[in-house]
């Protein structure tokens, strides 16, 4: 082929003494489709801030076109024909699919915007690539993979040649998958680039032509996609084979823990979850799939009641909490990992020790107990942190360390000490492992095999069917809010599981709740 | 390029990055800043910028002065706790005015009415005060939890209404008939805080606030309630997923924040001329100085009193400065101005230095 589209030379980047890029080079042909691959906080996403000109490298260079870039922002890049679609997309909710597309690149008449010279662009393109965009459609009734497509259009309308979507699969039903792809390919087929930023190894080997893989900042593959395995891709990605851990088998069963009795939350008039019921008993791991975003975050809030609902009831351990309060709920028996680290697992600018004592706060040592009753001992709050740091093998530099500045698995394990030390008879666990390395993958499940073991109930929310197989005792299966599925541990195939987060209902042993 | 070129980073880059990530740089940059901005601003005008600073210094601490100086230290630190407070939690509170006078009048009110005796009476209307302007500054909390309208906008859009009652009644039903300016009867004996021998105007109050302001400190450190503020001020949905009463917190501590402001209202009147005059409690400036005071220590109680003494002795010195180097005493206003934009550029740049993920 002749010369490449883009060529990434000995880029490195690093913050607050982190390395996120070390010399990396990354070489994209014109006309394929590269995958970009790697676990969260490989430096994926670093490197592609640094090609669309969002970060400055440290060093290194970029050529494009066969011509040497110094990007002092985003709009650099797009002269230079790099379009990105970011993982949260960046429309305006009440405008619409064409006002959107052409944001920033107008087509003007005088000082007037020229709509119908906007709404052919968007037709034209739309059909070009076979979108099927409507450019009157209010961008904020659309669903999540038709917001992508206009994403895209957005940059094909101010040129891009070269494609970089982030993490594109992340909000979409398989359905809007698969014509994703064919998108794609349709756009590789063209003579554009397309640079594919994901973790998910089989859609690397369905539509990309080559893949860089990085770890820990650094290049540890690059490969032709019809000449590599998926093994090979994990074990550039690990440095090692998987080494899963696999639930042993079932726990001592014990009595109800959790009852969740038709749920039901709508959101600014959307249901996003519908009736929803199930069951929890002690000794036993329920395992909740589904594609991101039906309705599984809202699950776990309305168990934490940090959300409001419009019907239904929530029992712990017998008692009902439905009228109750954050703090009650967990009082009466509930320790919650949420899913968003950042958003509602910790506070960044806040101590280790700080982040490990919040609900451990009001009680006995940290907390003072009748008298003392409200008071808080800053001494008891950094002991108790040292224990847990030693006992959850969390790496920082001492309790007194901002859990900001620690490693996404590090900072997770934070939230798993903290929960887990509550030692409360029911744990909702959503997305535990997410965005976190193997090793502390590992040793997370076993920390949740063990909490079951223990006599405990475990209401495990993920994405990872794999993980849900692993551990799950039962698994039952979202999808549009509405529980669609339930499998017990034995009959829980990824095909089944698989099928059934698309919609196709299935119900196997008959004893749905 | 090899990885070596990386490791082997100059030292002193590294340190110097490091130094620059320290969160005490920003404030004192601002510090420094104004106090830049305002010398270029008086050798403009042709006059001598050290001239001018070494006329604040000696004017606020001319030992005759002095007291004066204390005084209007301690006023600032308490406004200071009114915003310091709320701020805390990630809340503005910039309803400071109509909290200060609410609670002066509270404390006229109640000094003129009451039948107790000397020290009962001061007591009663230091808690008519602080009960008024705290049930004025909680108004705020449920309009945020329940209505949504945010804490740094109804403070903001309340406080005018308040004061300018407060100016109504002032002037009108209990105003000093015949009085040439609208103030009202001078407080009897019963409602004078004691004074200490031989000063004029440092009295009990400043004992009382600075009794606040380690009340705060202790709260701040080491209650359930303290961490539980701070943990919201970090983040508001950590908090609320541990379990945190944000609705509770956030009325609790806009009480406290008006409470704080009342008493300082309160004090004023009951310290010489012992009257509510109209305009006497805001004019002095006391809750900007106060909330520029709380933004530089970023809230911090321990840090409170340096600020606040940084903004007193601005105040006091500039009107010596007036005096004797010939300098605007405005000029404290641009100083406590530019302050405050470098404050606000932090959030900015603080916003940008975040584009950080996996």
């Amino acid at each position: 082929m002749t010369d490449p589209a883009a060529t990434l030379t000995g880029i490195s980047k690093r913050y607050d003494g982190v390395v996120a890029n070390d010399s990396v080079d990354l070489v994209l042909r014109r006309g394929t489709v590269h995958a970009v691959m790697g676990e969260n906080g490989a430096g994926k996403s670093t490197l592609m801030s640094i090609l669309f000109g969002l970060t400055a490298p440290d060093s290194g260079t970029i050529v494009v076109g066969g011509r040497e870039l110094r990007l002092r922002g985003p709009a650099d890049a797009i002269a230079a024909g790099l379009g990105m679609v970011h993982q949260h997309f960046r429309l305006f909710d009440s405008m619409t699919v064409a006002e959107n597309v052409v944001y920033g690149a107008e087509p003007s008449r005088g000082m007037l915007l020229d709509r119908r010279t906007a709404a052919t662009r968007v037709r034209e393109l739309s059909d070009r690539y076979g979108l099927g965009l409507d450019p009157d459609a209010t961008v904020g009734r659309l669903s999540a993979g038709v917001r992508q497509r206009v994403e895209i259009v957005k940059a094909l309308h101010r040129d891009a040649d070269i494609l970089i979507l982030d993490e594109p699969t992340a909000v979409l039903t398989p359905d809007e998958v698969t014509s994703l792809f064919a998108v794609i390919r349709r756009a590789a087929d063209a003579g554009s680039t397309v640079v594919l930023v994901t973790h998910k190894i089989h859609e690397v080997l369905a539509i990309s032509d080559e893949v860089t893989v990085l770890r820990a900042g650094r290049v540890t593959g690059r490969f032709l996609t019809g000449e590599v395995t998926g093994r090979e891709l994990v074990e550039a990605m690990t440095g090692r084979d998987v080494v899963s851990v696999v639930n042993p088998g079932r726990g001592e069963i014990g009595d109800i823990a959790l009852e969740v009795d038709g749920i039901t939350v709508h959101e600014r008039g959307v249901t996003r979850l519908a009736d929803v019921s199930l069951q929890l008993r002690r000794g036993e791991i329920l395992g909740v799939a589904g594609v991101s975003g039906n309705g599984q975050h809202e699950l776990v809030e309305a168990i934490l009641g940090a959300a409001a609902t419009s019907a239904g009831s929530v029992r712990i351990e017998g008692r009902n909490v439905t009228a109750l309060d954050v703090r009650r709920r967990r009082a009466a028996g509930l320790a919650v990992i949420p899913e968003d680290r950042r958003g509602e697992g910790t506070a960044i600018t806040m101590t280790t020790a700080e982040n490990l004592s919040v609900g451990h706060h009001r009680s006995a040592p940290i907390g003072g107990s009748g008298a003392r009753r409200g008071w808080l001992s800053p001494s008891a709050q950094r002991s108790e942190a040292k224990r847990l740091i030693a006992d959850y093998d969390i790496r920082t530099g001492s309790e007194q360390t901002l859990v900001g500045s620690l490693s996404g698995g590090n900072a997770q394990k934070v939230v798993i000490a903290r929960e887990l030390s509550h030692e409360a008879p029911v744990l909702v666990a959503e997305q535990p492992t997410q965005g976190v390395d193997v090793g502390a993958i590992e040793s997370i499940h076993r920390r949740l095999l063990d909490y079951r073991d223990a006599g405990r109930a475990v209401l495990l929310v993920s994405h990872e069917i794999s993980e849900l197989q692993a551990l799950a005792d039962r698994v039952i299966v979202l999808y549009s809010g509405r529980v669609v599925a339930e499998f017990p541990k034995e009959e829980a195939t990824t095909a089944r599981i698989g099928a059934a987060m698309t919609g196709v209902a299935e119900r196997v042993g008959g004893e749905l709740p | 390029m090899t990885n070596e070129s990386l490791v082997t980073r100059p030292l002193p880059k590294r340190f110097i990055t490091a130094a620059i990530r320290h969160p005490a740089v920003v404030p004192l940059g601002a510090v420094f800043l104004a106090v830049l901005v305002g010398a270029v601003i008086v050798a403009a005008a042709g006059l001598n910028p050290i001239a001018a600073y070494a006329a604040v210094l000696e004017g606020a601490f001319d030992p005759r002065s002095l007291d004066y100086t204390v005084s209007v230290w301690a006023f600032t630190c308490g406004m200071a706790l009114a915003a310091a407070i709320p701020l805390r939690m990630g809340e503005f509170n910039l309803g400071g005015n109509g909290q200060l006078v609410l609670g002066g009048l509270a404390a006229v009110v109640v000094a003129q009415l009451s039948p107790l005796p000397g020290v009962l009476t001061a007591l009663l209307a230091l808690i008519a005060a602080a009960l008024l302007a705290g049930a004025f500054g909680a108004i705020s909390a449920p309009l945020a939890t329940r209505f949504r309208i945010p804490i740094i906008i109804s403070t903001l859009l309340l406080s005018p209404v308040a004061v300018a009652v407060v100016s109504f009644l002032v002037r009108y039903p209990l105003g000093q008939p015949g009085a040439a300016v609208a103030q009202t009867e001078r407080l009897p004996d019963a409602g004078h805080l004691p004074s200490f021998a031989g000063l004029s105007y440092s009295n009990l109050g400043v004992l009382i606030i600075i009794a606040m302001m380690v009340a705060f400190a202790v709260v701040d450190r080491r209650t359930a309630v303290g961490f539980e503020i701070r943990v919201l001020g970090a983040n508001r949905r950590f908090g609320t997923y541990g379990g945190v009463h944000v609705g509770r917190l956030t009325f609790g501590a806009m009480a406290a924040a008006g409470a704080a402001a009342g008493i300082v209202g309160a004090i004023i009147v009951m310290s010489p001329p012992y009257r509510l005059i109209d305009g006497a409690l805001i004019s002095p400036g006391y809750t900007f100085a106060g909330l520029a005071a709380a933004l530089l220590a970023g809230g911090r109680p321990a840090l409170l009193p340096v600020t606040a003494a940084l903004f007193a002795v601005l105040q006091v010195g500039g009107a010596s400065m007036e005096r004797s180097a010939d300098v605007p005493r405005q000029l404290s206003d641009v100083l406590q101005g530019v302050v405050i934009i470098v404050l606000a550029l932090r959030t900015v740049l603080d916003a940008r230095r975040t584009g950080r993920s996996g």
